[in-house]
Protein backbone atom coordinates (compact mmCIF):
# COMPACT_ATOMS: atom_id res chain seq x y z
CA UNK A 1 0.00 0.00 0.00
CA UNK A 2 1.45 3.17 -0.77
CA UNK A 3 1.40 5.25 2.14
CA UNK A 4 1.81 8.88 1.01
CA UNK A 5 0.08 9.17 -2.67
CA UNK A 6 0.38 12.68 -4.27
CA UNK A 7 -1.73 13.92 -7.38
CA UNK A 8 -1.17 16.45 -9.26
CA UNK A 9 -0.43 18.12 -6.38
CA UNK A 10 0.09 22.41 -6.59
CA UNK A 11 0.16 24.97 -4.17
CA UNK A 12 0.85 28.37 -5.65
CA UNK A 13 1.63 31.38 -3.65
CA UNK A 14 1.21 35.04 -4.79
CA UNK A 15 5.33 34.81 -6.02
CA UNK A 16 6.64 32.08 -8.17
CA UNK A 17 7.44 30.06 -4.90
CA UNK A 18 5.49 26.92 -4.71
CA UNK A 19 5.12 23.36 -6.22
CA UNK A 20 3.33 22.37 -9.73
CA UNK A 21 1.80 19.42 -10.32
CA UNK A 22 3.66 16.81 -8.40
CA UNK A 23 2.65 13.71 -8.71
CA UNK A 24 4.45 10.94 -6.58
CA UNK A 25 3.84 7.55 -4.12
CA UNK A 26 5.98 6.62 -0.95
CA UNK A 27 5.41 2.93 -0.50
CA UNK A 28 4.77 1.55 2.75
CA UNK A 29 8.28 0.66 4.58
CA UNK A 30 10.74 2.43 2.42
CA UNK A 31 13.01 5.39 3.20
CA UNK A 32 12.16 7.79 0.78
CA UNK A 33 14.73 10.82 -0.37
CA UNK A 34 13.16 14.27 -1.18
CA UNK A 35 16.03 16.24 -2.43
CA UNK A 36 16.36 19.93 -4.14
CA UNK A 37 18.28 23.37 -3.40
CA UNK A 38 17.05 25.40 -1.24
CA UNK A 39 13.40 27.01 -2.03
CA UNK A 40 12.60 23.98 -4.31
CA UNK A 41 9.28 23.45 -2.54
CA UNK A 42 10.37 20.62 -0.11
CA UNK A 43 9.04 22.36 3.22
CA UNK A 44 5.94 23.79 0.93
CA UNK A 45 5.19 19.60 0.02
CA UNK A 46 5.66 18.68 3.52
CA UNK A 47 3.55 21.08 5.23
CA UNK A 48 0.42 20.89 2.48
CA UNK A 49 0.95 17.44 3.26
CA UNK A 50 0.43 17.91 7.08
CA UNK A 51 -2.66 20.15 6.49
CA UNK A 52 -0.86 23.46 7.55
CA UNK A 53 -1.55 25.00 4.61
CA UNK A 54 -3.94 24.00 1.46
CA UNK A 55 -3.71 22.69 -1.89
CA UNK A 56 -4.44 25.24 -5.17
CA UNK A 57 -5.17 21.92 -6.46
CA UNK A 58 -4.64 18.15 -6.26
CA UNK A 59 -5.27 15.93 -4.15
CA UNK A 60 -2.93 13.67 -1.44
CA UNK A 61 -3.68 11.13 0.61
CA UNK A 62 -1.74 9.42 3.49
CA UNK A 63 -2.42 5.87 4.37
CA UNK A 64 -5.25 5.96 1.57
CA UNK A 65 -6.97 8.63 3.33
CA UNK A 66 -7.26 12.54 2.03
CA UNK A 67 -5.56 14.80 3.41
CA UNK A 68 -8.07 17.70 3.85
CA UNK A 69 -11.28 15.35 5.07
CA UNK A 70 -9.11 12.92 7.56
CA UNK A 71 -6.52 15.26 8.68
CA UNK A 72 -6.78 14.35 12.34
CA UNK A 73 -6.57 11.12 12.38
CA UNK A 74 -3.71 10.90 9.49
CA UNK A 75 -1.76 12.54 12.44
CA UNK A 76 -2.23 10.63 14.93
CA UNK A 77 0.37 8.01 13.27
CA UNK A 78 2.72 11.19 12.26
CA UNK A 79 5.45 12.19 13.42
CA UNK A 80 7.38 15.38 12.26
CA UNK A 81 10.42 17.29 12.39
CA UNK A 82 10.24 20.69 11.17
CA UNK A 83 13.14 22.32 9.76
CA UNK A 84 13.66 25.01 12.01
CA UNK A 85 12.85 24.17 15.82
CA UNK A 86 11.22 26.50 17.44
CA UNK A 87 8.89 25.54 21.14
CA UNK A 88 7.50 27.27 23.95
CA UNK A 89 9.98 29.68 25.92
CA UNK A 90 9.96 28.78 29.79
CA UNK A 91 9.51 25.13 29.09
CA UNK A 92 12.01 22.74 30.39
CA UNK A 93 12.73 19.69 27.85
CA UNK A 94 10.41 17.40 29.75
CA UNK A 95 7.34 19.86 30.16
CA UNK A 96 7.25 19.89 26.42
CA UNK A 97 8.00 16.31 25.30
CA UNK A 98 5.12 15.66 27.77
CA UNK A 99 2.89 18.24 26.34
CA UNK A 100 3.82 16.53 22.77
CA UNK A 101 3.06 12.95 24.36
CA UNK A 102 -0.30 14.16 25.63
CA UNK A 103 -1.73 14.55 22.32
CA UNK A 104 -1.29 11.02 21.58
CA UNK A 105 -3.85 8.34 23.24
CA UNK A 106 -1.13 6.19 24.41
CA UNK A 107 1.85 5.66 27.14
CA UNK A 108 4.60 7.40 25.60
CA UNK A 109 6.93 7.93 28.50
CA UNK A 110 9.08 4.82 28.10
CA UNK A 111 10.17 5.41 24.69
CA UNK A 112 10.48 8.85 25.45
CA UNK A 113 13.10 8.09 28.15
CA UNK A 114 14.77 5.81 25.74
CA UNK A 115 15.40 8.40 23.14
CA UNK A 116 16.28 11.03 25.17
CA UNK A 117 18.72 9.00 26.75
CA UNK A 118 19.93 7.36 22.99
CA UNK A 119 20.56 11.39 22.21
CA UNK A 120 22.15 12.18 25.54
CA UNK A 121 19.44 15.20 25.93
CA UNK A 122 18.86 16.29 29.29
CA UNK A 123 15.32 16.71 29.65
CA UNK A 124 15.67 18.83 32.88
CA UNK A 125 17.13 21.90 31.06
CA UNK A 126 14.81 24.88 29.86
CA UNK A 127 14.33 24.75 26.34
CA UNK A 128 15.64 28.54 26.07
CA UNK A 129 19.33 27.61 26.87
CA UNK A 130 19.74 24.67 24.41
CA UNK A 131 22.28 24.91 21.39
CA UNK A 132 20.36 24.79 18.39
CA UNK A 133 22.01 20.95 17.96
CA UNK A 134 20.12 20.07 21.69
CA UNK A 135 16.77 21.81 20.28
CA UNK A 136 17.19 19.68 17.21
CA UNK A 137 17.59 16.57 19.89
CA UNK A 138 14.41 17.41 21.00
CA UNK A 139 12.81 18.20 17.62
CA UNK A 140 13.66 14.16 16.78
CA UNK A 141 12.51 13.33 20.67
CA UNK A 142 9.08 14.69 20.29
CA UNK A 143 8.36 13.62 16.75
CA UNK A 144 9.72 9.78 17.23
CA UNK A 145 8.23 9.21 20.54
CA UNK A 146 5.16 7.64 19.91
CA UNK A 147 6.14 5.57 17.49
CA UNK A 148 4.28 6.93 14.46
CA UNK A 149 4.01 4.67 11.11
CA UNK A 150 5.49 7.69 9.12
CA UNK A 151 7.92 9.55 9.95
CA UNK A 152 8.54 12.90 8.02
CA UNK A 153 11.94 14.55 8.77
CA UNK A 154 12.68 18.21 7.03
CA UNK A 155 16.41 18.82 6.69
CA UNK A 156 16.46 16.79 10.21
CA UNK A 157 20.71 16.93 10.31
CA UNK A 158 21.24 20.60 10.61
CA UNK A 159 22.88 21.80 14.34
CA UNK A 160 23.35 17.56 14.84
CA UNK A 161 27.47 16.97 15.19
CA UNK A 162 28.54 14.31 13.27
CA UNK A 163 28.29 11.72 16.00
CA UNK A 164 24.82 12.57 16.70
CA UNK A 165 24.19 12.58 13.25
CA UNK A 166 25.69 9.24 13.14
CA UNK A 167 23.16 8.12 16.45
CA UNK A 168 20.09 9.53 14.40
CA UNK A 169 20.67 7.81 11.08
CA UNK A 170 21.01 4.50 13.12
CA UNK A 171 18.03 5.16 15.21
CA UNK A 172 16.06 5.87 11.94
CA UNK A 173 16.87 2.55 9.94
CA UNK A 174 15.85 0.64 13.35
CA UNK A 175 12.66 2.62 13.27
CA UNK A 176 12.70 1.41 9.48
CA UNK A 177 13.50 -1.89 10.13
CA UNK A 178 10.10 -1.78 12.66
CA UNK A 179 8.09 -0.87 9.97
CA UNK A 180 7.77 2.87 10.08
CA UNK A 181 8.16 4.49 6.51
CA UNK A 182 10.07 7.83 6.53
CA UNK A 183 10.40 10.73 4.47
CA UNK A 184 13.37 12.68 4.45
CA UNK A 185 13.76 16.33 2.85
CA UNK A 186 17.04 17.69 2.38
CA UNK A 187 19.32 19.31 0.24
CA UNK A 188 22.82 17.62 1.58
CA UNK A 189 23.05 14.69 -0.55
CA UNK A 190 25.95 12.37 1.18
CA UNK A 191 23.07 11.79 3.97
CA UNK A 192 20.05 11.17 1.13
CA UNK A 193 22.49 8.68 -0.13
CA UNK A 194 23.51 6.61 3.30
CA UNK A 195 19.11 6.37 3.89
CA UNK A 196 17.19 6.16 1.79
CA UNK A 197 15.90 3.59 -1.06
CA UNK A 198 14.50 6.36 -3.62
CA UNK A 199 14.71 9.36 -4.13
CA UNK A 200 12.78 12.08 -5.59
CA UNK A 201 14.17 15.12 -7.17
CA UNK A 202 12.69 18.24 -6.84
CA UNK A 203 13.44 21.49 -8.62
CA UNK A 204 11.31 25.09 -8.87
CA UNK A 205 8.14 23.15 -7.60
CA UNK A 206 8.22 20.53 -10.27
CA UNK A 207 9.63 16.76 -10.25
CA UNK A 208 12.99 16.57 -12.44
CA UNK A 209 13.41 12.56 -11.85
CA UNK A 210 12.08 9.64 -9.24
CA UNK A 211 14.30 7.39 -8.85
CA UNK A 212 15.59 4.16 -6.96
CA UNK A 213 18.98 5.39 -5.37
CA UNK A 214 20.63 2.06 -6.66
CA UNK A 215 19.50 2.90 -10.27
CA UNK A 216 21.03 6.65 -9.72
CA UNK A 217 24.17 5.21 -8.48
CA UNK A 218 25.03 2.52 -10.41
CA UNK A 219 23.75 2.48 -13.83
CA UNK A 220 23.89 5.99 -14.74
CA UNK A 221 26.65 7.88 -14.78
CA UNK A 222 30.27 7.19 -14.38
CA UNK A 223 33.06 10.29 -14.16
CA UNK A 224 36.30 9.22 -15.69
CA UNK A 225 39.58 11.15 -15.41
CA UNK A 226 42.57 10.02 -17.81
CA UNK A 227 45.78 11.41 -18.34
CA UNK A 228 46.97 10.98 -22.09
CA UNK A 229 50.85 10.91 -23.19
CA UNK A 230 49.91 12.92 -26.43
CA UNK A 231 47.46 15.85 -26.85
CA UNK A 232 43.96 14.59 -27.33
CA UNK A 233 41.98 15.98 -29.89
CA UNK A 234 38.30 17.08 -28.44
CA UNK A 235 36.75 15.41 -31.12
CA UNK A 236 37.79 11.93 -29.86
CA UNK A 237 35.19 12.14 -27.72
CA UNK A 238 32.38 13.33 -29.50
CA UNK A 239 30.04 10.24 -28.52
CA UNK A 240 26.68 10.08 -27.61
CA UNK A 241 27.02 9.69 -23.33
CA UNK A 242 29.80 12.12 -22.58
CA UNK A 243 29.18 15.43 -20.43
CA UNK A 244 31.01 17.62 -19.00
CA UNK A 245 33.86 16.81 -21.04
CA UNK A 246 36.90 18.87 -20.05
CA UNK A 247 40.06 19.36 -21.70
CA UNK A 248 43.57 20.47 -20.23
CA UNK A 249 46.54 19.65 -21.88
CA UNK A 250 46.48 15.92 -21.89
CA UNK A 251 44.26 15.73 -19.00
CA UNK A 252 40.60 15.04 -20.37
CA UNK A 253 37.65 14.82 -17.37
CA UNK A 254 33.99 13.97 -18.45
CA UNK A 255 31.12 12.32 -16.83
CA UNK A 256 29.10 9.40 -18.92
CA UNK A 257 26.41 7.43 -19.22
CA UNK A 258 25.71 4.60 -21.49
CA UNK A 259 27.97 1.63 -23.07
CA UNK A 260 30.71 1.23 -21.16
CA UNK A 261 32.61 -0.85 -24.24
CA UNK A 262 32.00 2.57 -26.50
CA UNK A 263 33.38 5.01 -24.19
CA UNK A 264 36.43 2.10 -23.15
CA UNK A 265 36.85 1.87 -27.24
CA UNK A 266 37.57 5.42 -27.52
CA UNK A 267 39.73 5.41 -24.67
CA UNK A 268 41.53 2.31 -25.68
CA UNK A 269 42.21 4.13 -29.11
CA UNK A 270 44.25 7.05 -26.87
CA UNK A 271 47.82 6.86 -25.35
CA UNK A 272 47.31 7.07 -22.00
CA UNK A 273 49.51 7.26 -18.86
CA UNK A 274 46.85 7.30 -16.20
CA UNK A 275 42.77 6.27 -16.08
CA UNK A 276 40.32 7.14 -13.34
CA UNK A 277 36.75 5.56 -13.76
CA UNK A 278 34.91 6.60 -10.40
CA UNK A 279 31.43 6.50 -9.16
CA UNK A 280 29.78 9.74 -9.08
CA UNK A 281 28.32 10.54 -5.56
CA UNK A 282 24.92 11.78 -5.53
CA UNK A 283 26.07 15.64 -5.28
CA UNK A 284 27.63 15.48 -9.20
CA UNK A 285 24.40 13.08 -10.20
CA UNK A 286 22.08 15.99 -8.79
CA UNK A 287 24.19 19.10 -10.09
CA UNK A 288 24.16 17.36 -13.30
CA UNK A 289 20.17 17.48 -13.45
CA UNK A 290 20.25 21.16 -12.23
CA UNK A 291 22.86 21.92 -15.22
CA UNK A 292 21.32 20.12 -17.59
CA UNK A 293 18.04 22.33 -17.16
CA UNK A 294 20.03 25.54 -16.70
CA UNK B 1 -7.71 19.69 27.67
CA UNK B 2 -3.75 20.02 27.42
CA UNK B 3 -4.15 23.06 25.11
CA UNK B 4 -6.39 24.72 27.94
CA UNK B 5 -4.06 24.16 30.64
CA UNK B 6 -1.03 24.77 28.59
CA UNK B 7 -2.48 28.24 28.13
CA UNK B 8 -4.09 29.02 31.66
CA UNK B 9 -0.23 27.96 32.55
CA UNK B 10 0.80 30.37 30.02
CA UNK B 11 -1.48 32.85 30.98
CA UNK B 12 -1.13 32.68 34.77
CA UNK B 13 1.48 35.69 35.39
CA UNK B 14 0.39 38.10 33.64
CA UNK B 15 -3.19 37.61 34.42
CA UNK B 16 -1.85 38.18 38.12
CA UNK B 17 -0.23 41.28 36.80
CA UNK B 18 -3.36 43.07 35.01
CA UNK B 19 -5.00 41.93 38.63
CA UNK B 20 -2.74 43.43 40.90
CA UNK B 21 -2.84 46.65 38.38
CA UNK B 22 -6.95 46.43 38.58
CA UNK B 23 -6.80 46.17 42.18
CA UNK B 24 -4.50 49.24 42.62
CA UNK B 25 -6.82 51.28 40.03
CA UNK B 26 -9.35 50.42 42.52
CA UNK B 27 -7.91 51.53 45.71
CA UNK B 28 -6.11 54.62 44.16
CA UNK B 29 -9.37 55.76 42.07
CA UNK B 30 -11.16 55.60 45.50
CA UNK B 31 -8.83 57.19 47.70
CA UNK B 32 -9.76 60.24 45.72
CA UNK B 33 -13.17 60.45 47.12
CA UNK B 34 -12.17 60.13 50.50
CA UNK B 35 -10.37 63.49 50.08
CA UNK B 36 -13.28 64.61 47.56
CA UNK B 37 -15.94 63.65 49.77
CA UNK B 38 -15.10 65.70 52.49
CA UNK B 39 -18.59 67.83 53.31
CA UNK B 40 -18.30 71.17 51.43
CA UNK B 41 -15.91 69.88 48.95
CA UNK B 42 -17.80 67.31 47.09
CA UNK B 43 -20.51 70.35 45.83
CA UNK B 44 -16.78 72.29 44.73
CA UNK B 45 -15.83 69.77 42.98
CA UNK B 46 -18.99 68.95 40.71
CA UNK B 47 -18.89 73.10 40.35
CA UNK B 48 -15.53 73.23 39.19
CA UNK B 49 -16.32 70.11 37.07
CA UNK B 50 -19.28 71.97 35.46
CA UNK B 51 -17.07 75.10 34.96
CA UNK B 52 -14.20 73.06 32.42
CA UNK B 53 -14.99 72.76 28.96
CA UNK B 54 -17.25 70.01 27.55
CA UNK B 55 -14.12 68.20 25.83
CA UNK B 56 -12.13 67.98 28.85
CA UNK B 57 -15.33 66.89 30.66
CA UNK B 58 -15.67 64.50 28.18
CA UNK B 59 -12.45 62.93 28.46
CA UNK B 60 -12.20 62.81 32.14
CA UNK B 61 -15.52 60.83 31.75
CA UNK B 62 -17.43 63.11 33.50
CA UNK B 63 -20.62 64.01 31.77
CA UNK B 64 -23.62 64.83 34.43
CA UNK B 65 -22.51 62.05 36.80
CA UNK B 66 -22.87 63.71 40.47
CA UNK B 67 -19.45 63.28 41.76
CA UNK B 68 -20.55 64.16 45.48
CA UNK B 69 -22.53 60.40 45.38
CA UNK B 70 -19.83 57.35 45.81
CA UNK B 71 -21.98 55.65 42.76
CA UNK B 72 -21.81 59.02 40.68
CA UNK B 73 -17.85 58.93 41.42
CA UNK B 74 -17.49 55.25 40.56
CA UNK B 75 -19.29 55.60 37.64
CA UNK B 76 -16.49 57.94 36.23
CA UNK B 77 -13.76 55.24 38.05
CA UNK B 78 -15.71 52.72 35.13
CA UNK B 79 -14.39 54.33 32.10
CA UNK B 80 -11.29 53.44 32.94
CA UNK B 81 -11.85 49.75 34.56
CA UNK B 82 -13.55 49.31 31.42
CA UNK B 83 -10.43 50.49 28.95
CA UNK B 84 -8.31 48.60 31.11
CA UNK B 85 -10.60 45.51 31.22
CA UNK B 86 -11.12 45.71 27.53
CA UNK B 87 -7.10 46.10 27.07
CA UNK B 88 -6.74 43.03 28.49
CA UNK B 89 -9.42 40.98 26.88
CA UNK B 90 -8.67 42.29 23.46
CA UNK B 91 -4.72 41.45 23.60
CA UNK B 92 -5.75 38.05 25.39
CA UNK B 93 -8.06 37.22 22.53
CA UNK B 94 -5.58 38.05 19.80
CA UNK B 95 -2.15 36.83 21.14
CA UNK B 96 -3.68 33.26 22.29
CA UNK B 97 -4.35 32.88 18.70
CA UNK B 98 -1.74 34.50 17.16
CA UNK B 99 1.32 33.27 19.27
CA UNK B 100 1.57 29.75 17.69
CA UNK B 101 2.18 31.70 14.47
CA UNK B 102 4.35 34.26 15.72
CA UNK B 103 6.14 31.96 18.04
CA UNK B 104 6.29 29.41 15.07
CA UNK B 105 4.84 26.39 17.40
CA UNK B 106 1.94 26.06 14.91
CA UNK B 107 4.43 23.73 13.25
CA UNK B 108 4.26 21.89 16.67
CA UNK B 109 0.95 22.19 17.62
CA UNK B 110 -1.28 21.55 14.55
CA UNK B 111 0.77 18.35 13.35
CA UNK B 112 -0.68 16.57 16.30
CA UNK B 113 -3.51 14.62 15.77
CA UNK B 114 -5.93 17.86 16.82
CA UNK B 115 -8.27 19.66 14.29
CA UNK B 116 -7.58 23.78 14.17
CA UNK B 117 -11.53 24.01 15.80
CA UNK B 118 -10.48 21.89 18.60
CA UNK B 119 -7.27 24.24 19.42
CA UNK B 120 -9.37 27.36 18.92
CA UNK B 121 -11.95 25.86 21.45
CA UNK B 122 -9.65 25.22 24.01
CA UNK B 123 -7.79 28.54 23.51
CA UNK B 124 -10.92 30.80 23.66
CA UNK B 125 -12.30 28.42 27.07
CA UNK B 126 -8.39 29.41 28.43
CA UNK B 127 -9.17 32.75 27.39
CA UNK B 128 -12.80 33.18 28.83
CA UNK B 129 -11.40 31.61 32.45
CA UNK B 130 -8.74 35.00 32.08
CA UNK B 131 -11.69 37.24 31.46
CA UNK B 132 -14.03 35.76 34.03
CA UNK B 133 -11.19 36.20 37.07
CA UNK B 134 -10.21 39.78 35.57
CA UNK B 135 -13.84 40.10 35.72
CA UNK B 136 -14.27 38.88 39.42
CA UNK B 137 -11.47 39.97 40.81
CA UNK B 138 -12.74 43.97 39.78
CA UNK B 139 -16.36 43.09 41.38
CA UNK B 140 -14.80 41.93 44.31
CA UNK B 141 -12.52 44.99 44.54
CA UNK B 142 -14.94 47.57 43.47
CA UNK B 143 -17.39 46.21 46.12
CA UNK B 144 -14.81 46.31 48.62
CA UNK B 145 -13.66 49.54 47.71
CA UNK B 146 -16.91 51.53 47.49
CA UNK B 147 -18.45 49.70 50.16
CA UNK B 148 -15.25 51.76 52.32
CA UNK B 149 -16.75 55.19 51.35
CA UNK B 150 -20.56 54.35 50.97
CA UNK B 151 -21.75 56.25 54.28
CA UNK B 152 -25.21 53.67 54.38
CA UNK B 153 -25.90 54.57 50.10
CA UNK B 154 -26.31 51.35 48.95
CA UNK B 155 -24.08 51.03 45.97
CA UNK B 156 -23.45 47.25 45.57
CA UNK B 157 -26.70 46.56 43.24
CA UNK B 158 -25.06 49.50 40.81
CA UNK B 159 -21.60 48.04 41.12
CA UNK B 160 -22.99 44.58 39.98
CA UNK B 161 -24.98 46.20 37.12
CA UNK B 162 -21.90 48.03 35.71
CA UNK B 163 -19.46 44.75 36.10
CA UNK B 164 -21.99 42.91 34.11
CA UNK B 165 -21.73 45.21 31.31
CA UNK B 166 -18.43 45.10 31.71
CA UNK B 167 -18.28 41.32 31.03
CA UNK B 168 -20.25 41.80 28.15
CA UNK B 169 -17.75 44.10 26.54
CA UNK B 170 -14.87 42.35 27.81
CA UNK B 171 -16.08 39.38 25.93
CA UNK B 172 -16.43 41.47 23.04
CA UNK B 173 -12.61 42.54 22.70
CA UNK B 174 -11.57 39.03 23.52
CA UNK B 175 -13.75 37.76 20.21
CA UNK B 176 -12.62 40.71 18.04
CA UNK B 177 -9.19 39.77 19.32
CA UNK B 178 -9.25 36.40 18.17
CA UNK B 179 -10.67 37.47 14.92
CA UNK B 180 -8.35 39.58 14.04
CA UNK B 181 -5.42 36.63 15.04
CA UNK B 182 -7.49 34.41 12.68
CA UNK B 183 -8.82 36.02 9.50
CA UNK B 184 -5.54 38.33 9.25
CA UNK B 185 -2.48 36.32 7.99
CA UNK B 186 -0.70 39.07 10.67
CA UNK B 187 0.56 37.04 13.97
CA UNK B 188 2.56 39.91 14.73
CA UNK B 189 0.59 42.22 14.29
CA UNK B 190 -3.10 40.61 15.96
CA UNK B 191 -2.60 42.46 19.58
CA UNK B 192 -1.47 45.61 18.14
CA UNK B 193 -4.24 45.70 15.71
CA UNK B 194 -6.93 44.77 18.31
CA UNK B 195 -5.51 47.40 20.65
CA UNK B 196 -5.62 50.27 17.74
CA UNK B 197 -9.33 49.18 16.92
CA UNK B 198 -10.47 49.69 20.65
CA UNK B 199 -8.76 52.90 21.08
CA UNK B 200 -10.13 54.23 18.14
CA UNK B 201 -13.89 53.00 19.49
CA UNK B 202 -12.95 54.62 22.83
CA UNK B 203 -11.69 57.42 20.85
CA UNK B 204 -15.19 57.64 19.04
CA UNK B 205 -17.49 57.16 22.51
CA UNK B 206 -14.82 60.49 23.17
CA UNK B 207 -16.01 62.29 20.26
CA UNK B 208 -19.52 61.96 20.56
CA UNK B 209 -19.59 63.02 24.27
CA UNK B 210 -17.80 66.34 22.93
CA UNK B 211 -19.84 66.89 20.27
CA UNK B 212 -23.27 65.80 21.88
CA UNK B 213 -25.20 65.68 18.88
CA UNK B 214 -23.78 62.24 17.87
CA UNK B 215 -26.25 60.25 19.48
CA UNK B 216 -26.83 58.02 16.47
CA UNK B 217 -23.45 57.00 16.33
CA UNK B 218 -23.07 55.28 19.59
CA UNK B 219 -23.80 51.77 18.34
CA UNK B 220 -19.85 52.22 16.95
CA UNK B 221 -18.42 52.14 19.92
CA UNK B 222 -19.39 49.61 22.18
CA UNK B 223 -17.89 51.70 25.18
CA UNK B 224 -21.07 53.53 24.67
CA UNK B 225 -23.24 50.65 24.45
CA UNK B 226 -23.08 50.33 28.74
CA UNK B 227 -22.32 53.71 29.59
CA UNK B 228 -21.93 53.87 33.42
CA UNK B 229 -24.05 57.28 33.41
CA UNK B 230 -26.78 55.60 31.53
CA UNK B 231 -27.06 52.19 33.03
CA UNK B 232 -27.25 53.75 36.71
CA UNK B 233 -29.76 56.57 35.85
CA UNK B 234 -31.64 53.58 34.15
CA UNK B 235 -30.90 50.80 36.97
CA UNK B 236 -30.92 48.34 34.13
CA UNK B 237 -28.28 47.53 31.07
CA UNK B 238 -30.24 48.28 27.93
CA UNK B 239 -31.42 45.45 26.10
CA UNK B 240 -31.19 47.13 22.67
CA UNK B 241 -27.45 47.31 23.31
CA UNK B 242 -27.28 43.80 24.33
CA UNK B 243 -28.72 42.28 21.51
CA UNK B 244 -26.43 44.38 19.08
CA UNK B 245 -23.23 42.96 21.77
CA UNK B 246 -23.86 39.40 21.21
CA UNK B 247 -24.70 39.40 17.60
CA UNK B 248 -21.40 40.79 17.39
CA UNK B 249 -20.07 38.33 18.95
CA UNK B 250 -21.55 35.59 17.13
CA UNK B 251 -20.08 37.36 14.16
CA UNK B 252 -16.55 37.60 15.63
CA UNK B 253 -17.21 34.12 16.69
CA UNK B 254 -17.78 32.73 13.49
CA UNK B 255 -15.13 34.95 11.91
CA UNK B 256 -12.51 33.23 14.47
CA UNK B 257 -13.84 29.97 13.14
CA UNK B 258 -14.01 30.07 9.46
CA UNK B 259 -11.27 32.31 9.27
CA UNK B 260 -8.60 30.11 11.04
CA UNK B 261 -9.68 26.92 9.38
CA UNK B 262 -9.69 28.09 5.75
CA UNK B 263 -6.33 30.04 5.37
CA UNK B 264 -2.72 29.17 5.29
CA UNK B 265 -1.34 29.39 8.45
CA UNK B 266 1.95 31.73 8.48
CA UNK B 267 5.15 28.97 9.14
Amino acid sequence: MSIIELQQLTKTYGSARGIKNLSFRVEEGEIFGFIGPNGAGKSTTIRTLLGLIYPTSGSAKIFGKDILLHGQEIKKEIGYLPSEVFYYDNMKVKDLLHYSASFYKKDCTKRMNELAALLELDVNKKIDDLSLGNKKKVGIVQGLLHEPRLIILDEPTSGLDPLMQQRFFELLLEENKKGSTILFSSHILSEVQRLCHRVAIIKEGELVSLEKMSTLKANNYKRFKLEASTAVEESSFAIEGVTELVIRDKEVSFMYKGNLNAILRVIASIEIANLWIEEPDLEEIFMHYYEKEA
Amino acid sequence: MNIFWREMKAQRKSLIIWCVGMVFLLIAGMSKYATLSVPGESQTLNELMADMPKSLQAIFGVGSLDLSTVSGYYGVLFLYIAMMATIHAGMLGATIIAKEERDKTAEFLLVKPITRSMMLTSKLAAALVGVVILNGVTSIGSLMAVQSYSNGENVNQDIMLLMGGLFILQLLFMLLGSAVASLLKLPKRAAGLTSGLLLLTFFISVVIDISGNLDALKFLTPFKYFDAKTVLEAGSLSMGYMLLSLALMVLALVGTYVGYNKRDLKV
